[in-house]
């Protein structure tokens, strides 16, 4: 199995990357789904292949359920936004996502039946700081949460809703950040899918 | 023994395999004989209770002071997941 890091860029085909732009829009319109937690941020997996010095892109798998809220995950974020995170009016509670592991547990395996790598986490920011107008970038603590992951973290700008942007950062690094390349020509075979 | 699931973040510390063969008759047995093969993998402990373990896809109980009352066979598959976390 090849390995996500060393590679030079970060292939992400036009579809796909509607699929994200649609899942971010539609948890910021409250649009949420029956089994979904209903908070208005999205959070997600990127899977694909490697090839070469790129990876591509293949699967965007939106994940439903926020554990944040969940003991023992609960006091483990509670404690990192504390220490780390820009204070905020939004309450602690509200700040904050942890993939819930059962749904995580799904998602290794869907991926390791069709033979994907799993690249990383994507999650946006919506509000602009003072200094940092796009919020493109990860936070001290998105790098913390990410640190040692062995994966990307892959932040979308919906700052203007009507202009997304995304960005890869490996564990979180803002001095480690593979450029992204977004494309509506694929120069290579999608997988097959198994839904 | 058992069949330990190596997350796919993880394989780095097990040369990309994705599962792992290991002695032992409860979970304690088993995530010892894991971490003698795989030193690298003992940073999956270092925030305790994050880890969640799956035996045959149903959540066991998380705490390692539990595990020895765990018992595993070679017919178990044991997953192991961290969860990841976003700000």
């Amino acid at each position: 199995m090849a390995h996500i890091h060393g590679c030079a860029r970060i292939i992400l085909p036009e579809p796909l990357w509607k699929e994200i732009k649609e899942h971010c829009r539609r948890k910021l319109a409250g649009d949420f789904l029956p089994d979904e937690s209903p908070v208005p941020r999205a959070y997600g997996i990127l899977a694909g292949s490697r090839h070469g010095d790129e990876l591509v892109i293949d699967r965007v798998l939106p994940v439903k359920k926020n554990a944040r809220n969940r003991e023992p995950l609960k006091s483990y974020m509670d404690q990192m936004l504390t220490r780390h995170a820009v204070p905020s009016t939004t309450p602690t509670a509200n700040r904050g996502w942890i993939t819930d592991p059962a749904e995580l547990m799904e998602c290794y395996n869907r991926c390791d039946r069709e033979d994907l790598l799993i690249f990383g986490t994507y999650h946006m920011h919506v509000v602009a700081w003072k200094g940092d107008p796009r919020r493109d970038t990860p936070t001290r603590l998105d790098t913390l949460l990410a640190e040692k992951s062995n994966l990307f973290t892959f932040i979308i700008s919906m700052v203007d809703i009507s202009s997304p942007s995304i960005r890869a950062f490996f564990e979180g690094d803002p001095a480690r950040e593979t450029p992204l390349v977004i494309t509506d020509r694929p120069r290579y075979p999608a997988p097959h899918h198994h839904p | 023994m058992a069949k330990i699931i190596i997350p796919f973040p993880l394989r780095s510390h097990t040369d990309n395999q994705r599962a792992v063969t290991v002695d032992g008759d409860t979970l304690a047995a088993a995530m010892d004989s894991l971490f003698n093969r795989h030193p690298g993998l003992q940073s999956i402990n270092r925030q305790p209770g994050l880890l969640s373990i799956f035996i045959n896809g149903r959540a066991v109980e998380r705490h390692p002071e539990q595990w020895q009352k765990i018992a595993v066979t070679a017919d178990d598959e044991i997953t192991l997941i961290i969860p990841i976390a976003g700000g």
